[in-house]
């Protein structure tokens, strides 16, 4: 086992010996091309490149020792001949570009002649659309089209899981902004403006909003043609009856949290001479976004071409669909390129957000607080449409527990049909909420045993050779114990921090300032499960450019700011021993990628381009070979073969080598539909959090001064890379803690805007402690875990119980607010 | 941009912008055109234009007048041109020397960015962040009178519970118009007939059944300068802010605080209220309560629940109530411990 000591953020103290991230000195620059990029209006396809998808590797300093890690942060197991590979922290290409505000987003995407495209949306939760009179709309000069449902040439309806909302809407209003009709116009303003001229009659009903009501047999139906209930999850493991002489109960709540990216949902729809569209799109899966947009368009699939414009961040929001389909019937209809970019308002209309959750637990134990039984029912609302439901509730039931070994669980999870706006994928979807809840009860559960809340996570932590309640089993390292005693083994953070709770507001005596610890840890599942054919694909291709060898990564897989680019050009480097890669767009001319979601990306896309180095180590040695030249380093799987520049030229010179990837994790199995029972996750992944709060009691103000979290990522493939994850994820979590919800009132939304809806500013996020352990996992590429997901779902529960470790208050819903607190 | 063959201009929606440089122009254009209004930072004008709250208009900028001085006069009050900008009152010694709570109120409002662009004169119009108000869809009788208030029932968490009406319930949002109020402050106006100076105090106008009045300033009217009389005891003073997170965030409860105490009593006190009142609210039953009494705990807590005592709470906001009392006592103990005016 290795710790990697990381570098403090914020410019704190570090106890470490030594750094890893940014030490950029010692890798090799990847330079984006957009210094090459000729000025004046940008095309697409430099904007593209300006998105930093085109990544290039600057041959290393000649003058330099290539192999420059610092001992310590040397990656285990590779032999690594060329800087920026695994387990390096090279620069990223769109790094410089962010910072300087010149990297190209998709909503900077750009064609000569092209019209803007807006979108009327329903001011109603639940309606009933009588009639709809465009006249004034077609009527107003610079619009060129005015579309609505029955405008839709294919399928009228789309979705990830259950094809079930519609393109437009017909005549059923389902969620406050739905999209009813579309327009394209001019100018931007025009088209809004045109939009509002249309004449919508609405027959307005009573909206379908608390889910515990939709659930009963008599409630009104969200889809006339199915029962409210979604998805039901029933995971049944040992005696249901069992009883045990300790028993805490709880019910808690989770508020709307929305992912709130900061570029909006924007592409660029652009007809082709062959009938068909060429989409640039900010997305997180090309070719799942294509598939549903051919089968809207009534197109065949190759005739819709995805390529990925830049991406302003993600966290699940931009999985579903939002203005793909109308962007590209607009331009399939008036013939020219269109733009669709939605505001901030529209934006919180515009993504399905995380499901808000009510959640009832009870934990039975022996009285020295060792688990003897779980009975839990989640009740998640999915808003809506179904969008991603059902795996959020699979998710849920099989993580509900959390990390610990019980031998009985009852657990129910559903996910329900509201006139809410719909729920789907957030960062961690389904074990966030979840684990607020067991993480709550354990606490009570300490409580009523009387130990220490780490003592009582310890005596029944998850560890290898466990069966989880599904009766799978838990292969490979599970170091739930090992975290928890990272995180309490860090020094605490001294008293009279910087500055008090509401310091900044002059707010604070130090009296009124009560200090707080609090511990979670969460687990959560990476890749697809319950039996999805979850795949990526890449092609490498390898040849002379300059008398040099060259690599070009191609892939479909969407880099949403998380570092993939990156990451890919690393792991050719560490298996070709190539210093020059060069990373493609992602588009559709490849095969499908898979999600940027589920914390898989680096696992299957890393996978796939891994594979395809291999395949062609094993072509150049075979090339080699026949020229009767053994390849001098070949000799073991570890080492790639790194080739002297004669062999390089040697092997390529009778053409390029390319190799393309379809590669998979290991199967995984559907869950039974009554017991829940089945393999159904290809790989679990374990986070701890401390979190240390100063609250000022009397005004119900909380000031989080220090987080320290452990994680195990198998592998660190880019320990920067890595370390943002966990500081990212992190403050999400803070957010949902302590301020982020969307309020929704009536199927309405209250505050669709970045002033209304709070996120956490730096002036919120404490110093961080970041313990990353890297303990293999046998299956996966370089032993790697999912990252990006671990982190948000236990630094919420930690933040709550360091409040009630400092007010004593309940605290049964998230965010927790100062009326919380105060009690009034 | 690239415009279609038929043209777009005459599509927009017609916002039409001039600058002028003299007040008496400004003053003159504004006032011969119903539809015109005056631009300072834009702050929340461009916002309110963004989300038609506010009817499509003549933009006449005035931020080329010459009215954004801050200066001490000869009686020893300060005027503050109406443009001078946030940062610039809040970072003037001549303000933060002696006016503490308003320097803080300044600093502890917006952001850096919103705070270089703001003026003061555009601060105290600045509208409610009620989200009925801001929503076009919404029955809601300051944006529509007659239609209706819909926070009475719905999202009403940071709305008012001072100073309410059946008809409206909206928080005033101005952190520096609570300062200003404690302060005594006077709101300068220029208009075609004159000059005129209203006491803040009667400047703000609570909702009663017309919530669609916020001020008595009529159109064309143009505020020049707020001038804030010389008060020794204010160079110790307070604004304390409470709200959702640690900057750029509007308030839940503010309190505005100048003391003195005088051998262990209340000699001299201003105190007002933000985020809790549909107007900068003047705490004036907490201040009686307070002058020539004792200095302590118990004291302050009841002068803080006479000046809530008629506080009604709506379904979500009634923890103001008690937060407003704790802010007052926090506010009154710190300033008395940090040793008052002597
Ligand atoms: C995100 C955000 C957060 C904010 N947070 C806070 C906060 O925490 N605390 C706080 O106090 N404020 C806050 N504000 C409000 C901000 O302080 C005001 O928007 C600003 O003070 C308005 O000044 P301005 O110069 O930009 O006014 P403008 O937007 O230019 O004008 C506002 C109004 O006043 C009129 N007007 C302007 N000047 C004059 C004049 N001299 N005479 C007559 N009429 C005039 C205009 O016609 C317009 O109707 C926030 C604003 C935003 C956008
Ligand atoms: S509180 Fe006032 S501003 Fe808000 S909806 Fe009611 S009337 Fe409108």
């Amino acid at each position: 086992m290795t710790t990697i000591p990381f570098t403090e953020p914020l410019g704190t103290a570090g106890s470490c010996a030594f750094s890893v991230a940014g030490t950029t000195e010692n890798a090799q620059d990847i330079e984006s091309l957009a210094g090459a990029a000729p000025a004046g209006p940008a095309r697409i396809a430099d904007r593209v490149r300006r998105s930093g998808q085109v990544a290039q590797v600057r041959p290393a300093d000649a003058t330099r020792p290539t192999a420059q890690v610092r001992v310590g942060a040397r990656p285990t197991g590779l032999d690594v001949r060329v800087g920026g590979g695994v387990g390096s922290s090279p620069q990223r290409p769109d790094g410089r570009l962010k910072v300087s505000g010149e990297f190209a987003f998709s909503s900077d995407l750009w064609a000569d002649d092209m019209l803007w495209g807006a979108t009327l949306r329903s001011p109603y939760p639940r309606a009933k659309l009588t009639g709809l009179d465009l006249t004034a709309a077609v009527a107003l000069p610079g619009v060129y089209a005015v579309l609505t449902a029955q405008d839709v040439p294919g399928r009228r309806v789309y979705g990830l899981e259950h094809a079930d909302q519609p393109v437009l809407a017909g005549t059923e209003i389902r969620y406050q902004g739905e999209p009813i009709a579309i327009v394209a116009a001019d100018h931007p303003e025009t088209a809004r403006r045109a939009a509002s001229l249309i004449k919508a009659d609405y027959e307005v009903l009573a909206p379908v909003t608390d889910p515990d009501a939709a659930l009963l047999p008599g409630s009104d139906r969200v889809h006339a043609d199915r029962p409210n209930l979604l998805r039901h999850v029933p995971i049944r493991k040992g005696d249901p009856a069992a009883t045990a002489p300790v028993v805490v109960t709880g019910e808690y709540q989770v508020g709307m949290q929305d992912q709130a990216f900061l570029g909006p949902e924007s592409g660029l729809a652009v007809p082709a001479e062959d009938g068909g569209v060429d989409l640039y799109i900010a997305t997180q899966w090309l070719h799942v976004d294509q598939q549903q947009v051919a089968a809207c368009l009534g197109l065949p699939q190759e005739k819709v071409r995805l390529t990925l414009a830049g991406v302003g961040g993600a966290f699940g929001a931009r999985e579903d669909l939002s203005m793909q389909v109308h962007a590209c019937l607009l331009a399939l209809r008036t013939g020219r390129p269109v733009k669709m970019v939605y505001g901030r308002e529209e934006s919180f209309f515009g993504h399905v957000h995380r499901h808000p959750a009510r959640l009832r637990y009870e934990h039975g134990a022996d009285r020295d607080g060792r688990l003897v039984y779980v009975k839990a029912s989640i009740v998640l609302d999915g808003g809506a449409y179904a969008s991603s439901t059902g795996a959020v509730v699979a998710n849920a039931a099989t993580l509900g527990i959390g990390p610990y070994d019980v031998p009985n669980v009852v657990m129910d999870a559903y996910g329900l049909y509201t006139n809410n706006p719909p729920c789907g994928a957030m960062r961690g979807f389904g074990a966030v909420q979840a684990c607020f809840a067991y993480e709550s009860q354990m606490d009570r559960l300490a409580a009523a045993v009387g130990l220490d809340p780490v003592e009582v996570r310890l005596r029944n932590a998850l560890t290898t050779g466990d069966r989880m309640p599904t009766g799978q089993l838990v292969e490979g390292p599970a170091p739930v114990a090992e975290l928890l005693r990272l995180v309490r083994e860090r020094p605490q953070a001294p008293a009279g921090a910087d500055f008090p709770p509401g310091g900044t507001a002059n707010t604070t005596r130090g009296e009124g300032v009560v200090r707080g610890v609090g511990y979670a840890i969460g687990i959560k599942n990476v890749c697809f499960s319950e039996g999805f054919d979850d795949f990526a694909t890449a092609r490498v291709r390898l040849e002379l450019v300059g008398g040099r060898p060259a690599a070009l990564v191609h892939t479909a897989a969407a880099e949403v700011g998380q570092g993939l680019v990156t990451v890919q050009a690393q792991i050719v480097r560490t298996e070709l021993g190539v210093e020059q890669v060069t990373i493609a767009p992602a588009d559709t001319s490849v095969g499908s990628a898979g999600s940027s979601s589920a914390s898989r990306q680096t696992y299957m896309t890393g996978g796939a381009v891994r594979a395809a180095c291999l395949a062609l180590r094993a072509r150049l040695a075979a090339r080699l070979t026949a020229l009767g030249r053994a390849p001098s380093t070949s000799d073991n799987d570890k080492k790639g073969p790194f080739l002297s520049a004669e062999e390089w030229v040697g092997a390529l010179e009778a053409g390029a080598l390319e190799e393309t990837v379809e590669w998979r994790h290991r199967p995984t199995h559907a869950l039974d539909p009554e017991t829940g029972q089945g393999d159904a996750h290809v790989q679990y992944a374990f986070a701890a959090h401390r979190a240390t709060v100063d609250v000022d009691v009397e005004l119900g103000l909380v000031k989080v001064v220090e987080i320290a979290t452990a994680q195990d990522v198998g592998k660190a493939v880019n320990p920067q890379a890595v370390a943002g994850q966990i500081q990212g994820g992190t403050a999400q979590g803070l957010g949902l803690a302590l301020m982020e919800e969307i309020q929704v009132v009536d199927g309405m939304v209250r505050n669709p805007s970045f002033t209304d809806y709070l996120l956490p500013t730096i002036m919120d996020m404490p110093p961080m402690r970041l313990d990353v352990l890297e303990l293999a996992d046998p299956h996966s590429p370089y032993g790697l875990r999912g990252v990006g997901e671990p982190p948000t779902i236990s630094s919420t529960p930690a933040v709550v119980a360091a409040i009630r470790a400092a007010t004593g208050a309940a605290l049964t819903r998230v965010p927790v607010r100062p009326e919380h607190i105060v009690g009034a | 941009m690239e415009r279609g063959e038929k043209g777009t201009t005459q599509n927009m929606r017609s916002i039409s912008y001039s600058r002028v440089a003299d007040v008496a122009t400004a003053i003159a254009t504004v006032t011969a055109d119903p539809d015109a209004a005056y631009l300072a930072g834009g702050t929340t004008k461009v916002d309110m234009l963004r989300i038609y709250a506010e009817p499509s208009q003549r933009l006449v900028d005035i931020n080329d007048l010459p009215i954004n001085h801050i200066e001490l006069q000869p009686d020893g009050a300060v005027r503050l041109g109406a443009l001078a900008r946030m940062n610039d009152v809040a970072m003037s010694p001549i303000v933060a020397q002696r006016y503490p709570l308003l320097a803080e109120a300044l600093v502890l409002g917006a952001s850096a960015q919103l705070r270089n662009m703001a003026s003061m004169g555009g601060n105290m119009l600045q509208r409610t962040r009620c989200s009925y108000f801001r929503d076009h869809e919404a029955a809601c009788n300051k944006r529509v009178p007659g239609s209706g208030c819909s926070a009475l029932t719905g999202v009403n968490r940071g709305h008012a519970v001072l100073g309410t009406s059946e008809h409206c319930i909206a928080a005033h949002p101005s952190d520096a118009a609570v300062a200003l109020s404690a302060l005594d402050a006077v709101i300068h106006v220029q208009n075609r007939d004159g000059h005129h100076a209203y006491a803040i105090d009667d400047f703000f106008l609570a909702p009663e059944d017309t919530p669609e009045r916020e001020h008595p300033l009529q159109h064309g009217d143009l505020i020049t300068a707020i001038e804030i009389p010389p008060l020794p005891m204010a160079r110790d003073s307070l604004y304390l802010k409470v709200r959702d997170r640690e900057s750029y965030e509007f308030a839940l409860v503010s309190v505005a605080l100048a003391l003195r105490v005088e051998g262990g009593a209340v000699a001299e006190v201003r105190m007002a209220l933000g985020g809790v009142a549909t107007k900068p609210w003047r705490a004036r039953r907490a201040e009686h309560a307070l002058l020539g009494r004792p200095a302590t705990h118990e004291h302050f807590l009841h002068a803080a629940r006479e000046e809530t005592a008629d506080a009604v709470p709506r379904s979500m906001n009634g923890f103001k109530i008690e937060l407003a009392r704790r802010t007052m006592v926090r506010a009154l103990e710190t300033v008395t411990a940090r040793g008052g005016t002597p």
